[in-house]
């Protein structure tokens, strides 16, 4: 009787093991193809990948509901004998992933429940839930409900304005205009349409604060003379203001002049 | 003694010789939004960023050929931020096999008197625009959506003027000279904004 138990228990693994083995194959080569044919791979190839590994897994637990399989879960494992040194043959067993069989992976490996702060966790969420009224619990639901149709709600709005949008677009309203693409590239590359300043330039005043652009720093004497005279009016203003106070335009006229000669004598020595 | 040696590579700090690959386009007033929108989705997840810049462009005229020129530009809503001066080649429109305009660019960063530096050395300005808008990164794709202004009184960048109801739109890319692979992944990513903008390589001197 035990004999015939024994010999199911070992049938049914290595039928598991089997089928593992064709789970890990595909999936296997999935990831190869993931990895080295991802800029060819065409989605309907990716479904079929998954559709292989989603029946794969379906048998896996076909086989495990089965009537002849036994419950593994009554099956104990025990470690014998834990080990420091490298084991080849349990390297090889694994393919390279667990070369030593320590007291470090063991707890890992042959682990069948959380860990005891985790089992822990769970249990005090469990309780809590359990100490919680069905009143306020109803009204907990209730309230993520609402909180996710107005969310659903705000997420398909967008989406209406937007295809209106695009409805918009594909009736053939313009969205750009190749003449003011021209008009914009001829701007900033040669000027054209902005020079309004050349005119102005030759002919116009040129602020105070402006110099840089003028024609007045061209010649060494330019910004020299309009030093020289920029800070002498407000000395003038102040000394003559309380004496002559009927005549205000004199100031102003003084550097208006000296402009104008920065102005002849730059045009002056620029040709040369 | 010997003389170590001597490379004949110019010597470069990693910026010269690049080449400014191009591609340009408009786009209206009304449809801004939705080309915004559509570039946020598309380019790398930053902050959004605008910037309002003051370009202006200083003229060298020799005694022959054609003035070298200058582009200094400034930001105005940063004005801590240092000046940037832009030297950029003559633009080739190249054959059918390369999707966009290249021309060579030398960018550097500058201090605030720059202006005062270039009247010293005889530039001269020639014209002048502020530009506000928005920036966006892919990669080393650039892509500036903005709007130029013309400015009413020269060096017043306060009064300003419409320069047209589009945006002009703009998709660079810096690359060693010769690289011109570059520009397939330019022309994929303006086939992306397509039916909006139409993003091509303007060749100026057809706007002469």
């Amino acid at each position: 009787m035990q004999q015939r138990e024994e010999k199911q228990l070992e049938t049914s693994i290595d039928a598991l093991i089997t089928r593992v083995a064709h789970l890990k194959a595909s999936l296997q080569s999935f990831i190869i193809k993931l990895e080295t044919e991802y800029d060819r791979l065409t989605w309907p190839s990716v479904l079929d990948n998954f559709a292989l590994l989603s029946g794969q897994l379906n048998t896996i637990n076909k086989l495990l509901r089965n009537e002849k399989t036994p419950a593994f879960r009554n099956q104990v494992i025990i470690p014998l004998l834990l080990s420091q040194d490298r084991d080849e043959e349990l390297a090889k067993l694994t393919e390279q992933r667990v070369p030593v069989f320590s007291h470090e992976i063991v707890p890992d490996y042959l682990r069948t429940k959380p860990d005891p702060e985790v089992e822990e966790q769970e249990k005090q969420l469990n309780t809590e839930a359990a100490r919680m009224g069905t009143d306020v619990a109803q009204k907990q639901i209730q309230a993520l409900n609402k909180l996710c149709t107005n969310l659903l709600e705000k997420l398909n709005n967008p989406r209406e304005d937007r295809e209106s949008e695009n409805a918009a677009i594909r009736q053939n309203k313009p969205t750009f205009n190749p003449a003011d693409t021209n008009a914009l590239v001829a701007a900033v590359v040669f000027g054209k349409g902005l020079s309004n300043r050349r005119p102005q330039g030759s002919g116009g005043s040129v602020p105070p604060g402006q110099t840089v652009g003028g024609a007045g720093p061209m010649l060494s004497g330019g910004p020299t003379l309009q030093q020289v005279t920029m800070p002498g009016a407000p000395n003038q203003q102040v000394a003559m203001g309380p004496q002559v106070p009927n005549q205000p335009g004199q100031p102003g006229k003084m550097p208006s002049s000296i402009k104008t000669n920065i102005k002849s004598a730059s045009m002056h020595p620029y040709p040369r | 003694m010997e003389a170590p040696p001597v490379t004949v590579l110019p010597v470069s700090g990693g910026t010269i010789n690049m080449m400014e690959y191009l591609l340009q386009g408009s786009v209206l007033d009304q449809s801004l939004e939705s080309l915004l929108h559509r570039l946020r989705g598309l380019c790398d997840n930053m902050e959004p960023d605008t910037f309002v810049d003051h370009e202006m462009v200083f003229l060298l005229k020799g005694q022959q050929g054609s003035p070298f020129i200058l582009r200094a530009r400034h930001s105005l809503d940063r004005p801590n931020a240092p000046w940037h001066l832009r030297y950029l080649g003559q633009p080739e429109v190249g054959d059918k096999s390369r999707h966009a305009l290249v021309r060579n660019c030398v960018d550097v960063a500058v201090s605030h008197n720059l202006t005062e530096f270039l009247s010293e050395m005889g530039f001269r300005m020639d014209h002048e625009f502020v530009a506000k808008g928005h920036i966006f990164r892919k990669g080393a794709l650039k892509v500036v959506v903005c709007k130029l202004y013309r400015l009413l009184l020269p060096g017043n960048t306060e009064s300003t003027e419409n320069l047209s109801l589009s945006n002009l739109v703009e998709l660079s890319m810096l690359a060693p000279a010769g690289q011109d692979t570059v520009s397939d992944d330019m022309r994929n990513f303006a086939e992306q904004l397509k039916p909006l903008v139409h993003l091509e390589k303007i060749d100026p001197k057809r706007l002469m």
